[in-house]
C-alpha cells in the first residue's frame, strides 16, 4: 500500500477518571473505508475526536501524509483535509443550507447568490437533492446529514469521519449514503465510520478495526470478517440468544388506548393527526418511522409533557389525557426518553439520585420526612449489580458513566416507575451490543409481567424482533398497523418514506 | 483520596490563601508610611483583644450567613438572586414596623415572633414575586432582583422620611425599639444575641433541606437540568417561585435580626453591603451552607478587626476593603488550583493502573 493519509501512533488519552484510549495506533489509507467497530465507551469516538482536534492526546503522534502534525483544534484538522460529522449535527436550524455551509469559512462581504450556486453545483455532483436556499429546520434529518456532508465537501475534506451516520436514516436513505461513500472514495478520498452496526460494516468498508476498552483488539479485511467473530471481539464474549415469548397478547384485555389524538399548531402542519391505537396488556407495539415524524411528540403527549389538541388517552379505563406529568407518573407510566442527555438524566447528580428523580414527590424514599439515603443507596447498588452497570458505587455522578451505562440507569428507573405501561423511545440508540441486549431483555421481561409497552425505534431489526404489532408513523399520521409476519423490512421502509402503494390499512 | 485528607487539604489551602491575601494587602502600607508588620500584629491583637470584640465577630457574621444562604439556595437551583440587599431591607422595614406597632401592647416574645415572621415573609414575598415574573413572563431574575434592590432602597428612604421617621425628626431613622422587643443577648459581656444562634440554625436547616429532603432534591435537580426534572414530574416554574421565596425569606430574616438584635432601630443605609458580601461569601463557601458558616465568620472577623484597627491606629479604612478583596480573590484561586491538582493526581494514578494492567 502507498503512504497512508493518516497515521495515528501510540495515542493515549485519559479523562479525569477514565482511560479512553490506551496506546492506540491506527492508519487510514487512500481510498479506504475504515469501519471503527466497538461498544460504546470503547474509545472509538475519542480517538476520532483527537484526530479532528476536539480532544488533545496525552501521548502519541499523528502523521498526515507522513508528516507529524499537531492538531490543536478542528480548524487545524480541516486545514489538513479532515472533517468529522458528529452524531448530533452541528447545524444552525434557523439558517439556510448555504449559510450553514459557509459558516466560519467566509470573510468580508458575502455574495449569497454565488455561494448558493456553488453549493447547488456541489450537491449536484454527488446527486444530493438538498435545496441550497432552504432553512435547515425545514429539512428532514436525512437531508440535514447531507448538509453536514456537503459542508465537509465544501471544505475539500479528504478524510471524512462519520459518527454513527445511519442511526437517523431510513433503509433507503442508508443505501443512498453508502452509494455516496463508494463514489467519494473512488476519487481517492477516505472515510472512517464509527459504528456498531455490523451490516453496514460488511456492506461498504474495506477494513474493519475493532476497539474494546480503549484499545484496538483486532483489525480484519472485509473479506475475512464474519459477524459472529466480530461481535465476540467487540464485547469479549458471545451473547445469549433472545427468545421472544409467543404472541397471544391479543386475547388479553386492552390496557391502554389512544383515540383520535391530534396535536396541531397555528399555521404549521400538525405534529400528530388522528392517531388511534390500542395496546393489550403484555403487548409490545413497535412504532417504526424515520425520527422526526411525530414519535417523540406522541410519547410526550402520552406522558403529559405536551398538550393535546384533540382526542383522548386512556390507561386502564382512566382518561389521563390532560393530567400533569407528575400525575402521569403516579398513574404508572414509565418513559425512557430518546434524548438522554437533555431529558433523561441529570448528569451532575449521582447514580442514586438519578434513580430517585421520578420519585421526588412520592413516599417511597421518605423516612420521617427526610430522604432515606441508606435505603436508596442499597437500592442503587442492587441496580448496579442487576444491570451490570460499570460504576464503582452509587455516589459517582451520571456523567462519569458511558452512554450505555447511563441508559441502563434510565431504563432501571423507568421500569420501576412504569407499573402499568412503559414507553421506550429509541432505547438502544447509540448503545453497544452488550447494552442493547440488556435493554431488549428488559423489555421482554416487562412484557411478560403484563405491562403495555410502546417501543419507538428507527432500527427496523429491533422493531421486528420485539414487536407484536408494528405501526408506521409518517408525518404525524399512522401509515399502517401490521403484524410482523405480514410485512417485510422493504415494505415498512417504503411506508416510512411516505409511499402508500394502495396498501389496505388495518 | 479519603474524605478526611480532602478536608484537611481544603483547610490548609484556604488558610494559606487567607494569609497571602492579608500579607499582600498589608504590603501597601509602607507606601503610606505605616509599618505593615506592626499593623498586622495590631489587627490580630485587636481582633482577639477582649471578649466583647470576639463576640462582635459573630454578631457581624450572622447577617452575612443569612444573605449568603439566600444567594446559595437560589444558586443551587441555577437562579441568580442578587437582590438580597433589597429583601434584607424589606425584612428590616417589616420587622421594625411590626415591633414599633405592637411593642408594649402584647407580650414581648410575641412581638419578637411576629416581627421575625413579618421580616421573613416580607423578604420572601419579594423573592416570590421575582420568581413569579420569571416563571410566568420569563423575566430575567438576575436583572429583576438587582433592580428591585434600588426600588426598595428608595422605598425605605421614603418611609424613613415619612411614616417611620423618629418623633424627634432629626435623623433619617426610626425610633428605637423598646428593649423588651430586642433579641436577648445570650452570652454575657458581649453583644452576641439570639439572632446569631438563629442564623447558624438557619444554615443547618438549609443544609438539611438541600441534601436530606425531597424538596431540596427537587431544587437541586431543577438547577442541574430543568428539562430532565420536568420530564420527571417536577415543574421548574413552581420550583423557581418556591426557591426564590425561600431565598428572599432568608434575606428578610437577616433584616429582622439586624433590627431587633443589633441596631434596635432602622437607620438609612443599614448594612448597605450585606447583600454583596453575601454573594461573595456564598461563592467562597461553594454554595454549601456549612462552608458559608466558616466563610461568614472569616469575614465577620475581618470586618471587626478592620474597624478596631481603624480606631487604634492611623491605618485608613480603605485598606480593610482592599484586604477583604484580596482574601476573597486568593481563596477563589486556591479552590481552582486545588481542583487542578486533584485532577492531575487522578490522571497519574490512572496512568499507573493502566501500566500495571
Amino acid at each position: 500500500m502507498d503512504q497512508p493519509v493518516i497515521e495515528m501512533l501510540h495515542i493515549t488519552k485519559k479523562f479525569s477518571k477514565v482511560v479512553a484510549n490506551d496506546d492506540v495506533s491506527l492508519s487510514i489509507g487512500k481510498g479506504e473505508v475504515v469501519a471503527l467497530l466497538g461498544e460504546n465507551g470503547a474509545g472509538k469516538s475519542t480517538i476520532m475526536k483527537i484526530l479532528y482536534g476536539l480532544y488533545r492526546a496525552d501521548e502519541g503522534v499523528i502523521r498526515v501524509d507522513g508528516v507529524p502534525c499537531r492538531i490543536g483544534s478542528s480548524r487545524d484538522a480541516i486545514r489538513l483535509g479532515i472533517s468529522m460529522i458528529q452524531q448530533n449535527f452541528s447545524l444552525v436550524p434557523a439558517h439556510t443550507v448555504t449559510e450553514n455551509i459557509i459558516l466560519g469559512n467566509c470573510r468580508g462581504l458575502i455574495d449569497y447568490r454565488r455561494k448558493e450556486r456553488e453549493i447547488a453545483a456541489l450537491a449536484e455532483t454527488y446527486g444530493f437533492d438538498v435545496p441550497a436556499g432552504e432553512l435547515v429546520r425545514n429539512l428532514t434529518v436525512g437531508a440535514q446529514q447531507k448538509v453536514e456532508i456537503l459542508k465537509a465537501l465544501y471544505l475539500n475534506a479528504r478524510v471524512l469521519i462519520m459518527d454513527e451516520p445511519t442511526a437517523v436514516l431510513t433503509p433507503q436513505e442508508t443505501d443512498r449514503l453508502m452509494e455516496f461513500v463508494r463514489q467519494y472514495v473512488q476519487k481517492g478520498n477516505s472515510v472512517v465510520f464509527i459504528t456498531h452496526k455490523m451490516r453496514e460494516v460488511m456492506d461498504v468498508s474495506t477494513r474493519i478495526v475493532i476497539m474494546r476498552g480503549g484499545r484496538i483488539c483486532g483489525a480484519v479485511k472485509k473479506e475475512d470478517a464474519d459477524e459472529t467473530a466480530l461481535s465476540r471481539m467487540m464485547i469479549g464474549h458471545s451473547l445469549e440468544h433472545l427468545t421472544k415469548p409467543a404472541g397471544g397478547a391479543e386475547e388479553k384485555p386492552v390496557g391502554f388506548s389512544v383515540r383520535n389524538l391530534s396535536i396541531r399548531r397555528k399555521s404549521e402542519p400538525p405534529l400528530l393527526e388522528d392517531i388511534s391505537f390500542d395496546i393489550h396488556k403484555g403487548e409490545i407495539i413497535g412504532f417504526a418511522g424515520v425520527s422526526g415524524n411525530g414519535q417523540q411528540e406522541l410519547c410526550e403527549a402520552i406522558c403529559g409533557a405536551r398538550p393535546v389538541t384533540d382526542g383522548s388517552v386512556v390507561l386502564d379505563g382512566r382518561d389521563i389525557t390532560h393530567l400533569s406529568i407528575r400525575r402521569h407518573i403516579e398513574s404508572g407510566i414509565g418513559y425512557v426518553v430518546s434524548d438522554r442527555l437533555r431529558y433523561g438524566m441529570v448528569m451532575n447528580l449521582s447514580i442514586a439520585e438519578n434513580l430517585l428523580l421520578k420519585e421526588s414527590y412520592g413516599p417511597k424514599w421518605r423516612k420521617h420526612g427526610l430522604l432515606d439515603r441508606k435505603r436508596l443507596n442499597r437500592y442503587a447498588e442492587e441496580v448496579i449489580r442487576r444491570y451490570s452497570v460499570k460504576a464503582p458505587d452509587p455516589s459517582v455522578p451520571g456523567w462519569s458513566l458511558s452512554g450505555g451505562n447511563q441508559q441502563k440507569i434510565v431504563v432501571a428507573r423507568e421500569v420501576e416507575a412504569g407499573k402499568k405501561m412503559i414507553l421506550f423511545d429509541q432505547p438502544t440508540r447509540g448503545l453497544d451490543l452488550g447494552a442493547i441486549h440488556y435493554v431488549h431483555k428488559t423489555i421482554l421481561e416487562e412484557k411478560a409481567k403484563g405491562k403495555c409497552i410502546l417501543l419507538v425505534s428507527t432500527e427496523l431489526s429491533e422493531i421486528f424482533t420485539l414487536s407484536d404489532r408494528i405501526v408506521v408513523l409518517y408525518r404525524g399520521k399512522i401509515a399502517g398497523i401490521y403484524k410482523p409476519s405480514e410485512v417485510d423490512a422493504g415494505k415498512i421502509g417504503l411506508l416510512m418514506s411516505g409511499y402508500r402503494n394502495g396498501e389496505e390499512k388495518r | 483520596m479519603t474524605r478526611k485528607t480532602r478536608a484537611a487539604e481544603a483547610f490548609l489551602s484556604t488558610f494559606l490563601a487567607i494569609t497571602a491575601g492579608l500579607l499582600l494587602s498589608f504590603a501597601f502600607l509602607p507606601f503610606m508610611g505605616i509599618h505593615p508588620l506592626s499593623s498586622l500584629g495590631l489587627l490580630f491583637s485587636s481582633m482577639f483583644s477582649d471578649r466583647y470584640t470576639i463576640g462582635t465577630i459573630f454578631v457581624k457574621a450572622a447577617p452575612l450567613i443569612l444573605t449568603a444562604l439566600s444567594f446559595a439556595i437560589a444558586y443551587r437551583s441555577n437562579l441568580f438572586n442578587i437582590g438580597a440587599q433589597g429583601q434584607f431591607y424589606i425584612g428590616a422595614i417589616c420587622a421594625v414596623s411590626v415591633t414599633l406597632g405592637l411593642q408594649n401592647r402584647i407580650p414581648a416574645f410575641l412581638v419578637i415572633l411576629l416581627a421575625g415572621l413579618a421580616g421573613s415573609l416580607g423578604g420572601g414575598a419579594v423573592g416570590a414575586l421575582i420568581g413569579l415574573l420569571k416563571a410566568k413572563y420569563h423575566a430575567n431574575e438576575f436583572l429583576v432582583s438587582m433592580m428591585s434592590t434600588y426600588v426598595i432602597a428608595e422605598l425605605m428612604d421614603y418611609l424613613l422620611r415619612t411614616f417611620l421617621r423618629e418623633k424627634a425628626k432629626d435623623y433619617l431613622q426610626t425610633d428605637s425599639i423598646d428593649p423588651s422587643a430586642w433579641l436577648p443577648v445570650i452570652v454575657g459581656k458581649t453583644s452576641v444575641h439570639l439572632g446569631v444562634v438563629l442564623a447558624v440554625a438557619a444554615a443547618l436547616l438549609v443544609w438539611v433541606l438541600l441534601f436530606k429532603t425531597q424538596a431540596g432534591f427537587r431544587i437541586r435537580a431543577v438547577g442541574l437540568n430543568a428539562e430532565a426534572a420536568r420530564m420527571c414530574g417536577i415543574r421548574p416554574e413552581t420550583q423557581c417561585i418556591l426557591t426564590l421565596f425561600i431565598s428572599g425569606l432568608l434575606a428578610g430574616f437577616a433584616g429582622f435580626i439586624e433590627v431587633n438584635g443589633m441596631q434596635h432601630m432602622l437607620i438609612t443605609g443599614l448594612d448597605a453591603d450585606v447583600g454583596s458580601y453575601g454573594i461573595g461569601i456564598a461563592i467562597l463557601g461553594s454554595a454549601n451552607p456549612i462552608g458559608i458558616l466558616f466563610a461568614s465568620v472569616l469575614f465577620g472577623a475581618l470586618k471587626t478587626g478592620g474597624t478596631t484597627l481603624g480606631q487604634v491606629s492611623n491605618v485608613p479604612a480603605s485598606i480593610i476593603d482592599l484586604m477583604e478583596g484580596f482574601v476573597m480573590i486568593f481563596v477563589l484561586i486556591s479552590y481552582f488550583v486545588r481542583h487542578k491538582i486533584s485532577l492531575s493526581k487522578t490522571k497519574r494514578l490512572l496512568g499507573k493502573a493502566v501500566k500495571h494492567d
